[in-house]
């Protein structure tokens, strides 16, 4: 059962790091690629710092789970 | 501005402020309290050396002049961190396994370790490294003139202020020159074998800490304190610079998205690959765990510290009127323009830090793989005559650190002014990034091979070379640019940025791409065509499995416990009592109980069939045998719920663990199936761990009950008077305590991080470097510890070679345990022996035969219940034709009960003329026994007879003993003998009845111990007097003897298979006329 949480968290982890990938990469960051201005700021310059510290919350919560699952993935 | 006196002031005094940490924190290690084990922020902030003066300044500068291309090269990073706990971890695994220093070290230990690798990375690092400290040194002396001269003036810098200085003596001179001391101080005070050097690391972090506390000031101040916020900042540079919206736009023609990718891609090679950042992150990283924490801490940092980056560059952008030239340095000029120089001088702290920190680590470090990768090897070759090379070594090392923070210098003074920050800094990434096919190849992928990784390597150099560093030569003047133009030699292909006729990319990416398609074709063709060598094998396998050998294999494998078998119960009874008694045994056993489908009992009956089988062979054997018997035969079968000794059980035949490991197992259990004696198995245990792991000290220590200490039973190796040979005391403060107190193997890889102070003193002092202890456990419970050291090598203690040892360990108990129980089995033979003697006096002390006599026939039997016995019988003949007849009973059956017996019998014998009537013999022995044997619990009865067989009359008393049976012939009936009188020694004066009686011809006596009638059958019950008697009524016609052999025989019978539990004692006197 433990063994199948940690290879479960493994498997989450690979996905989002894949999505990592894409989500600051051609095409995807193309989206916000554009001069109309949200809340009066660059949409690219929103995208990034209100992604980057999710990601970084994300990571959080990952390390977290593993600890709580002592697990050795 | 701030004069240049009072900035030098304060960067001297900063830098000492940097070096009494550091020296506190290395005196800290050595103390055995290492800040950098307790501390896991001082890793997560060491690591963020990454950010530089190119973070500190260039980040804005890139922002103002190209927007968000500063991002990439902290998003990578981030994304890079999220895989450490896979490829960081391993990559630290390996080096503690290996004793890996530098990413040189790392590349060739995972090639052959070629030395030829490790010199091509080493160079590679060293002109990869240049254009970075030259970044380093630019900024640091561009922005100490800028504190130190007005704005307005042209910029002087130091010469200004030491002008008898000689012209080539520049400030950027002599920045170098005060951060190669620094880093000689930090990296080569003296050569430590380690390369590990944690003051500097907590130096870096705290520099680390500074820079990011400086930034974030001066951002607020420009954000909250020049203009009202982002959003205001962003309004006035949208309304002031409309047409530089493009800024905030990616797929431009400044910033494409092929140069994106390139970014990303090469800063995420970069803080894998740099090697300061190998060094920092894997050479000294002390716990595994910190890495988790440094996965978000890290990017958490670049976050903070990029924050303000784009405030920043709007900001001064719109106080500069839209002037880029200066963007580089707006985080100080903003805060100097603004009136704040203090904001200016902390900013200029922090960027010192950034810088700083950078150089000397990468100086020492470079430095490092110099002295191990070129020197060393050379010195080697060179078989030079010098008996003590560490003078020159030492000295070497300080050269190179000097020597690589010129190299710098002197990029910089050539390269210098042509190139932005980042641009130079990007050339070292790329460097780095070279390095990343051979690493993560070799980490993942088995068949890479030595020659690939070479070829790919040179390869990836000579393009990083041709593509990055020609052109920038070129650029500064150094080469003509027809070379750039036409291509040499005027072939138009070759040209450095359209090699093949690639148009079309930036600089960056069209380096990236030819660098790495020749590197990562030449690696993978190469890997693919050539076969790697046996001792290549080994070392990818140990690379690639690191992480794989304790995953799905338990490290301490526990036979799934099977209950025996009833057939295995009869078997194991066969062998000593034979076949049938086994059988009808087992019958017996089994008769009421119920036997599931599969043959066998439930489980809760087995813990029964166990004392019964116990108790049966003790009938034969003895009690003792038939427990040591029972459990030998269940231990070595494993069912005793203890971790079964099984020479390849834990190793689990992997390729993991080498040839080498699996031979020692087999070594091992052969020494422990060998039967010597436990001192030599021990000594010859040792003497194979220590020779085959050239381990400088294995002690093998066992508690002693009494003390409650480990004392030394064996040890090999060093002879230190208080370091093998002394006894430990267990509590928690030692690692061999809690070895043994938490029944865990205690494992210390790098005794730079020691946890426990009181262990710390001594292993400093032997110059250990990396040692274990494991419990050597029995039954779930440690004896002992079994204990190596070395003093040559870290890392020894990997998994598998864990589980080796501890599985060792288990062998040593093994051994022990056999000890045990061969001494038990010693004792328990000389008790037996010692019993036999007892036996053998006891049965002299009964009459052996009784005489014939005219009118009356006695005969006895006394059968003990166990060797020796309490019972006791004796006919004493007197004067004329009487004798007496003497039964007695004490309690027990063991050694006291037969010495009372034997002390009985004295005292009768020896007053047997004085005493002349029954009644007055008991009373008598009632006062010995009472006056001599009141601490003794047990006790006595006896019935005393006295029989004149001319008168045949028959006198009686008793002493609380089983009234004697008499058969009346005549009559036909049984009567039953009775006196009063007290069981032995209870009161002092006890009035003991005389009987009286007259015999006649026929009649039958029986006197009896309790033994008899309480002899149990299968169902419990007795075997009783009323069978006794009927027993002795039908037996009228037999001889006292015959009797005696029927009753004994249907007592058999009666009791079936079931033990007398009691003595059996017998004596039959028929009156014959």
């Amino acid at each position: 059962m433990k063994d199948h949480q940690g290879d479960s968290t493994k498997e989450a982890w690979i996905l989002c790091l894949i999505l990592g990938v894409i989500l600051i990469n051609f095409p995807f960051i193309h989206i916000f690629n554009n001069e109309q201005m949200i809340f009066g700021l660059p949409p690219l310059v929103l995208y990034f710092f209100i992604g980057w510290p999710a990601s970084i919350c994300v990571t959080w919560l990952f390390v977290r789970q593993m600890n709580k699952e002592n697990t050795d993935i | 501005m701030i004069s240049g006196q009072i900035v030098l002031i304060i960067s001297l005094l900063y830098f000492a402020v940097l070096f009494g940490v550091a020296f506190y924190a290395d005196k800290r290690r050595q103390a055995g309290k290492s800040l950098l084990a307790t501390n896991s922020y001082i890793y997560s902030l060491a690591i963020a050396i990454y950010c530089t003066s190119w973070t500190f300044y260039g980040s804005v500068g890139r922002a103002a002049t190209s927007g968000l291309e500063f991002l990439p090269i902290y998003l990578g990073p981030t994304l890079m961190a999220f895989t450490w706990w896979f490829i960081l971890r391993k990559m630290v695994r390996i080096s503690k396994e290996q004793n890996i220093v530098s990413i040189a070290d790392f590349i060739s230990s995972r090639y052959d370790r070629s030395a030829l690798l490790g010199a091509i990375v080493t160079l590679f690092a060293v002109f990869g490294i240049m254009p970075y400290i030259a970044l380093q040194l630019k900024a640091v002396a561009s922005t100490l003139d800028i504190l130190s001269t007005p704005l307005t003036l042209p910029s002087k810098g130091l010469g200004s202020l030491v002008s008898q200085l000689p012209p080539y003596v520049d400030t950027a001179f002599i920045v170098a020159l005060v951060l190669g001391l620094f880093g000689m101080l930090f990296g080569a005070r003296h050569l430590d074998s380690s390369e590990r050097h944690e003051g500097l690391v907590v130096a870096v972090a705290l520099e680390s800490l500074i820079k990011l506390i400086a930034f974030l000031a001066v951002g607020v101040f420009v954000t909250y304190g020049l203009f009202d916020g982002f959003l205001d900042i962003f309004h006035k540079f949208f309304e002031q610079f409309p047409e530089r919206q493009d800024l905030f736009q990616l797929g431009t023609e400044r910033t494409p998205y092929t140069k994106w990718f390139s970014l990303i891609f090469l800063s995420m090679m970069a803080i894998m690959f740099l090697p300061r950042q190998f060094h920092i992150m894997v050479t000294e990283n002390a716990d595994e765990s910190q890495i988790k924490k440094a996965m978000w801490r890290f990017p958490a940092y670049a976050f903070l510290i990029n924050l303000f980056v784009i405030p920043i560059a709007l900001g001064g952008l719109i106080l500069n009127g839209g002037d880029t030239s200066q963007a580089d340095f707006f985080v100080l000029t903003l805060p100097l323009s603004a009136g704040h120089p203090w904001l200016a001088m902390l900013v200029f702290i922090g960027g010192l830090s950034a810088s700083a920190g950078m150089v000397m680590v990468s100086s020492v470090t470079i430095s490092t793989m110099i002295h191990n990768h070129l020197v060393m090897p050379i010195i080697l070759r060179l078989k030079l005559q010098t008996h003590d090379f560490s003078g020159i070594l030492i000295n070497l090392k300080r050269l190179g650190i000097i020597g690589v923070v010129f190299l710098g210098y002197f990029y910089f003074k050539i390269i210098g002014d042509s190139y932005a920050l980042v641009n130079m800094g990007l050339i070292s990434f790329m460097a780095a990034a070279q390095f990343s096919p051979a690493v993560i190849g070799g980490l993942y992928w088995k068949r890479a091979n030595r020659k690939a990784a070479t070829t790919g390597l040179v390869l990836g150099f000579i393009l990083w070379f041709y593509t990055l560093l020609v052109p920038s030569f070129v650029r500064s003047g150094w080469l003509t640019s027809n070379i750039l133009e036409n291509g040499p030699f005027n072939i138009e292909l070759l040209k450095p940025l359209e090699l093949f006729g690639l148009r079309g990319f930036d600089i960056f990416t069209h380096s990236l791409f030819w660098s790495m398609l020749f590197n990562i074709s030449a690696y993978l063709t190469i890997s693919f065509f050539i076969k790697q060598s046996k001792t290549e094998e080994i070392q990818a396998d140990k690379f690639v499995d690191i992480l794989r050998q304790d995953k799905g294999l338990p490290t301490q494998l526990r036979r799934i416990s099977k209950a025996p078998t009833i057939m295995e119960f009869v078997e194991l009874m066969s062998k000593f009592i034979g076949e049938k008694p086994a059988k009808h045994a087992i019958s017996e056993f089994l008769e009421d109980r119920e036997i599931n489908a599969r043959g066998s009992l439930p489980d809760d009956e087995i813990p029964q069939l166990r004392s019964f089988t116990e108790r049966t062979l003790a009938g034969y054997v003895g009690a003792a045998p038939a427990r040591i018997i029972l459990e030998n035969y269940l231990s070595t079968r494993g069912s005793k719920m203890e971790d079964v000794f099984d020479i390849f059980g834990s190793v689990t035949i992997s390729h993991a663990s080498s040839r080498e490991q699996l031979s020692v197992l087999y070594d091992a259990a052969q020494i422990v199936a060998s039967g010597a004696e436990l001192q030599s198995i021990l000594d010859n245990i040792l003497d194979l761990l220590s020779s085959q792991f050239k381990f400088d000290l294995c002690v093998i220590r066992f508690l002693e009950d009494d003390s409650m200490t480990l004392v030394v039973k064996s040890q090999q190796g060093m002879s230190s008077v208080h370091f093998g040979q002394s006894e430990r005391n267990l509590n928690m403060d030692t690692y061999i305590g809690q070895a043994f107190l938490s029944n865990v193997t205690a494992v210390v890889n790098d005794t730079d991080f020691l946890e426990k102070p009181t262990s710390s003193e001594i292993i400093h002092r032997e110059g250990i470097t990396c040692f274990a202890h494991t419990p050597i456990i029995l039954e779930g419970e440690p004896v002992g510890v079994l204990s190596a050291f070395s003093r040559t090598v870290k890392g020894i203690f990997t998994k598998s070679f864990i589980a080796l040892f501890e599985n060792l360990a288990r062998q040593v108990a093994l051994a022990w345990r056999n000890d045990k129980q061969l001494q038990g089995l010693l004792e328990v033979h000389e008790q037996e022996r010692e019993m036999q003697i007892a036996k053998n006096i006891q049965r002299s002390l009964l009459p052996t035969a009784i005489p014939e006599m005219e009118n009356v026939s006695v005969a006895g039997l006394c059968v003990p219940a166990h060797q020796i016995g309490g019972d006791y019988f004796d006919f004493i003949p007197r004067e004329e034709s009487r004798f007496d007849l003497i039964i007695a009973d004490v309690s027990g059956h063991n050694i006291g009960s037969a010495l009372i017996m034997a002390e009985t019998r004295t005292f009768i014998h020896a007053r047997i003329d004085n005493l002349k009537k029954p009644d007055t013999m008991l009373h008598s022995l009632n006062k010995f026994f009472f006056d001599n044997m009141d601490c003794s619990d047990l006790f006595v009865t006896m019935f005393y007879l006295q029989y004149c067989s001319a008168t045949r009359n028959l006198s009686y008393s008793s002493a609380g003993h089983n009234n004697p049976l008499l058969w009346r012939k005549q009559q036909q009936r049984i009567e039953l003998l009775d006196a009063e009188g007290l069981i032995f020694g209870i009161k002092q004066d006890v009035a003991f009845e005389k009987q009286t009686t007259e015999l006649a011809a026929g009649d039958l006596l029986l006197l009896y111990t309790d033994g008899i009638i309480e002899a149990e059958d299968s169902h419990d019950e007795f075997f009783g007097v009323e069978r006794l008697g009927k027993l002795l009524q039908e037996c009228g016609d037999l001889t006292p003897q015959e009797i005696i052999d029927q009753i004994m025989s249907q007592v058999r019978i009666f009791t079936g298979l079931r033990h007398f539990n009691d003595d059996i004692t017998l004596v039959v006197m028929k009156v014959l006329k």
